[in-house]
């Protein structure tokens, strides 16, 4: 088809179809027209198309009865024209804009006419493109006050079909050209922005449709969700879009001061609306009830493009409307705070997005009254949050607590007003313990057992993938999902960042102390707390925010650690055996009447409280998990220190250790990740060096322990750990404690002998690895100055000797003997029979060896003696 | 209810590898870093220990392998005074990570006799040292090394070798403001802001307390080189004396089984009161708090005693040690430390101030 470039050349063509349109208005004619339209340049058309339009419009308003057939095609037909064209003058705009939407008048009701569907949407379809071919500078002066009637009509006719239509397709349309009408439209042709005046003209306009336009599209939004999520997403964008311009701060504060009313008819100046302080508040009440509607059903929409739209309706208005909307700003913000931990990480990030940017705007922390809402908020979230953690489902819970950590997270700082209530914390702690609470029922926590005494071969470097992420399941009384207990962690370590930590932590230990119900859930928040104070894993909204300093934070720390690995709250009954030791507790003490410092005047009363005649498995699971709780705090705390963790070393390694080598599967899982932690965050290669570098802080501990063995019967245990874990470097510190074994040995050499000699052996085994030429021996022996640290020297080197000399099994029955009777002729308990024989034996044994050099005061036990009767037998 | 176990030190220090035959606790209320002890070995080191970490943080090695007696920091900066059987007293110097000898005195006694210091003025103090001769003390100024004077018994008192030196001067008004700034020890300092020392003389006036070989305890005026009073408190040699000069009251132990308790009184002279009996012989050293209130004393039978400072009754007796305790030490806040021979040393904190 030849394209008729000169508007000559198209005017030569065209005629004869337009004539015979206006002669006879038919549908084929008009399709004649469009046909020999597809062949006309666009500037040919832009010459012709007054011409042009002129029939079609001439069918338009030809009077009569008209098949809609006709006019749908006409107007099908205008839309092509006009797509290709611009209108330059306004009285055509506003004839054709008026001449469209007539086209859907009915006279006898409020509602569209009842016409097909294709009629609607080529309808709306060329209302949308008469507004995009308008000329910019036609486009402004069409929206002036003598237009109201008109545009009224065309709003109220998109609205009527966005709300009732069935069709999809039309209600989409009929949004879409409702925000080209009202300037929202964001495509390319609308570049212009509006200075203040035509902003403020445009306003007062917009203002008298807001009622019906906010009514209707909340009708739309919250209808049923089956419409459609981008019907819900594009009502939501007009309705935020149109109350933001109409409502907005910027022009409200301006018009207060303006009060001139335009000069229009009367007529129209009874539609026209002065945005006035009553009007505002008026509206602002209307709005707030609407906006309400909208957020309740909104924010669980099934779709997440309609949150995420959420999120922008909310920023929307709080940006732009935070005075004239502030009645709102409650519900507005708790939408966007709930969303936080939406399922969708798309409207997780964008919520996150648009609180991040209100911190740096300001918007809350800046604003008093945001912030004053919030903290109501918050105030009336921590009083019923005990009640709703009680009868909430998992999922109630969830978003119970998504709200209340979007609540922390946009408070900030300023979160510290509502901690600082009594009542309010109270609730809030409260709440966190009840929902915390473990379920300690399960048998299986008791009844594990650690069987191999496996060795610390673990390094760090295998688990290196975040080491705090790997936490153990816990079973809780109120909830079964972990997301929840994901949500308290965040929410505890929240409180942490942002709170007084000195004010929690005191609660929160006070808490601990006051009873064993609440001690497991308050160590688990404080561990979450100290970890959030450290500002890890923290997503810090409010740049400004003074952390805790490391100073302060060791010194808390501290006074947690001193808590936890206190006698009465680490030594806690978790399994019979250990229950039976806690029996030789009345030890024999020297009858001083010592004076103690703080730390051991309590030990004893309240242990011997603790070790009550029978646990049930259920307190002895209970004390498994606070014994893990309290071992990944300490965890924690190391992550949360760093480097500065080496200095609590001296206090925190011995606990750790020793439960290490707990029985109790839980329990020793639990320290081998604390001490996992305690490498990484005070930068040891391996468990080994993490032992070996400190082994004079064990040490200290370990001979300060065995001075009580009764009270520390697995003593003995870490001792044998950390022989099995040190160097040579580690000689000179054992050597007394090694004199200290020995002499316990001697004072409870029948209850404790094996786990004693099983540390000897570790001692041996070191010697050997040590020092692995017997000339390193002597050096060995010339190093030790001073009595006791030659004498034991030797004492090592003769055991040695004897271990690399091959000794048979017979060797050692045979020195046992000898031994026992060389005993007998000591205690003078020898029957004059084998009084000879047995002299002889002991002539050769004392000749031989040096090492059972103490000859035991306590020898005349019932359990010798029967060792001692076949000997006699013989 | 199970009497209270006996109470174990709050942490041992471990690793000098020798004897521990001086303590001396230095810093930490002046703000200047962490606290530190300082101990002295029998194998001639001195260990510098942070009390934070509880290690040695440095060694010093000065006196030639031979036992190290004594230890006192000087208010001035960072020096140590190190006293060593080698016959030499060293000025260390430790500021900013420094460890130098920057001095040392040429010592003429052989015996085990800790010398003792009292800051003057401004970078200037008097050191009493166990002397040439068997029975003298020798009275220096430093840093010059001066040698004031040579404190000599009569010809007929014949006390034998002193064992032990305490230095101290009358209540000094007049340099009450100087005296704010110096710390030779804290208990000095205080003594001066308190003068409840009655002493007709108010100029300050340099006093020496010298414990005797015959278990005689004397006092000297130092300016005036003549032995105010002396009293016989023990019929062994007297191994340690501390002196509380605001009750004007010292106390002294000895080879035997008792603590002489003495008081000096207006005149300056010197007045038995009491002795307090002990189970066992041997004290090798005493000790009163810096708060006065209580004493410690290291003893031979591996214990430490501490006793209440006004009324001596017996408060407690710490059993840690496996061996005899040379020496024990009062740091500023109250804690305690322990030397002994079995290499360790027990650091306690006994009834902690609040």
């Amino acid at each position: 088809m030849a394209v008729f470039d000169t508007p000559e050349e198209a005017f030569g063509v065209l005629r004869p179809v337009c004539v015979q349109l206006t002669k006879t208005q038919t549908v084929e004619n008009v399709e004649r027209l469009q046909a020999q339209l597809q062949a006309v340049s666009d500037s040919a058309l832009q010459e012709l198309q007054q011409y042009i339009l002129f029939p079609l419009r001439f069918t338009l308003k030809a009077p009569g009865p008209k098949r809609e057939r006709l006019i749908q095609s006409v107007v099908e037909c205008l839309t092509f024209v006009l797509s290709s064209t611009c209108v330059k003058e306004q009285e055509l705009l506003q004839e054709l804009f008026s001449e469209l939407s007539a086209c859907l008048y009915s006279p006898n009701s409020q509602k569209p006419a009842a016409v097909s569907e294709e009629l609607k949407l080529a309808v709306i379809q060329g209302l949308s493109t008469l507004m995009h071919s308008a000329y910019g500078d036609i486009l402004v002066t069409f929206y002036e006050p003598s237009i109201l009637p008109r545009l009224g009509f065309a709003v109220s006719l998109l609205l009527g079909l966005a709300e009732q239509e069935k069709s999809k397709q039309i209600k989409i349309a009929a949004l879409k050209c409702l925000q080209v009408l009202l300037f929202q439209c964001d495509c390319e042709d609308h570049p212009r922005s509006l200075d203040e005046l035509e902003q403020k003209q445009l306003g007062d306009l917009f203002a008298a449709f807001l009622p019906g336009i906010s009514t209707a599209l909340t009708r739309v939004i919250t209808g049923d969700f089956k419409q459609g999520h981008s019907i819900v997403v594009s009502s939501l964008q007009i309705f935020y879009k149109t109350v933001g311009f109409v409502m907005a701060d910027e022009q409200l504060r301006r018009l207060s001061k303006v009060q001139a009313k335009p000069a229009v008819e009367h007529r129209v100046a009874e539609l026209m609306v002065h945005r006035e302080a009553d009007w505002v508040k008026n509206t602002s009440d209307k709005l707030t009830i609407l906006i309400k509607k909208i957020i309740e059903c909104v924010s669980v929409h099934p779709h997440w493009k309609v949150r995420l739209e959420l999120i922008d309706l909310v920023e929307a208005l709080l940006v732009k409307c935070s005075q004239s909307l502030v009645e709102s700003a409650g519900p507005l913000l708790k939408a966007l705070v709930s969303l936080v931990n939406d399922e969708s990480s798309e409207v997780q990030a964008h919520c996150s997005k648009a609180l991040r940017h209100f911190a740096d705007q300001k918007v809350v922390v800046g604003n008093r009254a945001f912030a004053d809402i919030l903290s109501e908020n918050l105030h009336s979230l921590a009083t019923s949050l005990p009640r709703l953690m009680n009868s909430q489902d998992d999922q109630g819970k969830f978003s119970t607590l998504s709200l209340l950590l979007g609540y922390l997270k946009l408070l900030g700082p300023r979160v510290n007003f509502v901690l600082n209530s009594v009542s309010h914390l109270q609730r809030l702690s409260k709440a966190l313990i009840q929902v915390l609470e473990l379920d300690v029922a399960d048998i299986k926590v008791v009844e594990e057992r650690r069987w191999n005494s496996g060795h610390l071969s673990a390094s760090p470097r295998t688990s290196a993938a975040g080491p705090r992420r790997q936490i153990q399941r816990r079973y809780f009384h109120f909830f079964t999902d972990e997301r929840v207990f994901l949500l308290l962690r965040q929410v505890c370590q929240l409180l942490g960042f942002y709170g007084n930590l000195y004010l929690l932590v005191d609660h929160f230990l006070e808490l601990y102390h006051e009873s064993v119900v609440y001690r497991k859930q308050a160590a688990m928040i404080l561990n979450e707390l100290v970890a959030g104070a450290a500002g890890l894993e923290v997503e810090n909204l409010h740049e400004k925010h003074t952390e805790t300093s490391p100073e302060e934070l060791r010194e808390i720390v501290t006074s947690i650690l001193e808590e936890y690995t206190s006698q009465e709250n680490w030594y806690l009954v978790t399994c019979i055996e250990a229950e039976e030791m806690g029996e030789e507790l009345t030890v024999k003490q020297s009858g001083l009447q010592a004076i103690t410092s703080g730390a051991h005047t309590c030990q004893v009363s309240s242990f011997l409280a603790f070790s009550n005649p029978s646990p049930t498995i259920c307190s002895m699971n209970s004390n498994i998990w606070q014994i893990c709780i309290q071992l990944e705090g300490i965890g924690h705390f190391a992550y949360a220190l760093g480097k500065d963790f080496r200095l609590l070393l001296m206090s925190a390694l011995y606990p750790v250790l020793e439960k290490a080598g707990d029985q109790t599967l839980l329990i020793s899982q639990a320290a081998a990740s604390a001490m996992m932690d305690i490498c990484h965050a005070c930068g040891y290669d391996s468990l080994q060096h993490l032992i070996n570098q400190n082994s004079d802080y064990l040490v200290n501990g370990i001979s300060l322990n065995l001075r009580h063995l009764s009270l520390h019967p697995h003593t003995p245990k870490v001792l044998e750990v950390m022989l099995q874990n040190s160097d040579a470097s580690l000689l000179p510190l054992v050597a007394d404690v090694v004199q200290d074994v020995l002499a316990t040995l001697d004072q409870f050499y029948d209850k404790r002998a094996t786990s004693f000699v099983s540390v000897l052996h570790a001692l041996l085994a070191a010697l050997a690895r040590w020092f692995p030429d017997t000339g390193n021996l002597g050096q060995l022996r010339e190093q030790s100055v001073g009595e006791e640290g030659s004498h034991l020297s030797q004492r090592l080197a003769t055991l040695e000797e004897g271990l690399e000399n091959t000794t048979t099994a017979e060797d050692i029955e045979q020195f046992l003997l000898n031994y026992l009777k060389e005993k007998d002729v000591a205690d003078g308990n020898v029957s004059d029979f084998d009084n000879e024989e047995g002299l002889g034996c002991t002539g050769s044994v004392c000749g031989s060896s040096t090492v059972p050099q103490e000859p035991a005061p306590s020898l005349g036990s019932s359990d010798l003696a029967l060792t001692r009767a076949p000997t006699h037998q013989r | 209810m199970a009497a209270p176990p006996p109470p174990d030190p709050q942490f041992v220090l471990r690793g000098t590898q020798s004897a521990v035959h001086a303590l001396h606790f230095c810093g930490g209320a002046q703000g200047q870093g962490h606290p530190l002890l300082l101990s002295g070995s029998l194998s001639g080191l001195v260990h510098i220990w942070s009390l934070q970490t509880r290690r040695a943080v440095a060694t010093l090695d000065g006196h030639e392998g031979q036992c190290v007696t004594w230890l006192q920091t000087l208010p001035q900066g960072h020096q140590l005074l190190s006293q060593g059987r080698d016959l030499k007293l060293c000025l260390w110097d430790l500021g900013e990570g420094r460890n130098a000898v920057v001095d040392s005195v040429r010592l003429e006694s052989i015996g085990f006799c800790r010398g003792s210091v009292l800051a003057r003025g401004h970078q200037h103090w008097t050191l009493a040292v166990p002397g040439r001769g068997s029975d003298e003390v020798q009275i220096l100024e430093m840093p010059s090394k001066t040698s004031v004077c040579t404190l000599k018994p009569e010809a007929d008192a014949k006390p034998g070798m002193p064992m032990c030196l305490e230095l101290w001067q009358t209540g000094d008004r007049p340099h009450q403001g100087m005296a704010t700034s110096l710390r030779p020890v804290e208990r000095r300092q205080e003594d001066m802001q308190h003068p409840a020392v009655v002493v007709a003389n108010s100029s300050p006036r340099p006093l020496l307390l010298a414990g005797y070989e015959d278990g005689s305890v004397a006092l000297w005026d130092v300016s005036e080189r003549k032995v105010c009073s002396r009293i016989a408190c023990h019929t062994e040699p007297v191994m340690a004396l501390d002196f509380d000069s605001q009750k004007a009251r010292g106390v002294s132990g000895s080879a035997e089984k008792a603590l002489a308790v003495w008081s000096l009184d207006e005149q300056q002279a010197l007045q038995a009161l009491r002795t307090q009996e002990l189970t066992n012989p041997g004290i090798a050293d005493v000790k009163i708090r810096p708060d006065r209130k209580i004493l410690a004393t290291a003893g031979w039978d591996h214990r430490i005693r501490v006793f209440h400072w006004w009324t001596m009754k017996p408060l407690a007796v710490l059993a840690f040690h496996s061996a005899t305790v040379h020496c024990v030490a009062f740091a500023t806040d109250g804690l305690l430390a322990a030397g002994s021979r079995d290499q360790r040393i027990s650091v306690w904190s006994l009834y902690p101030r609040t």
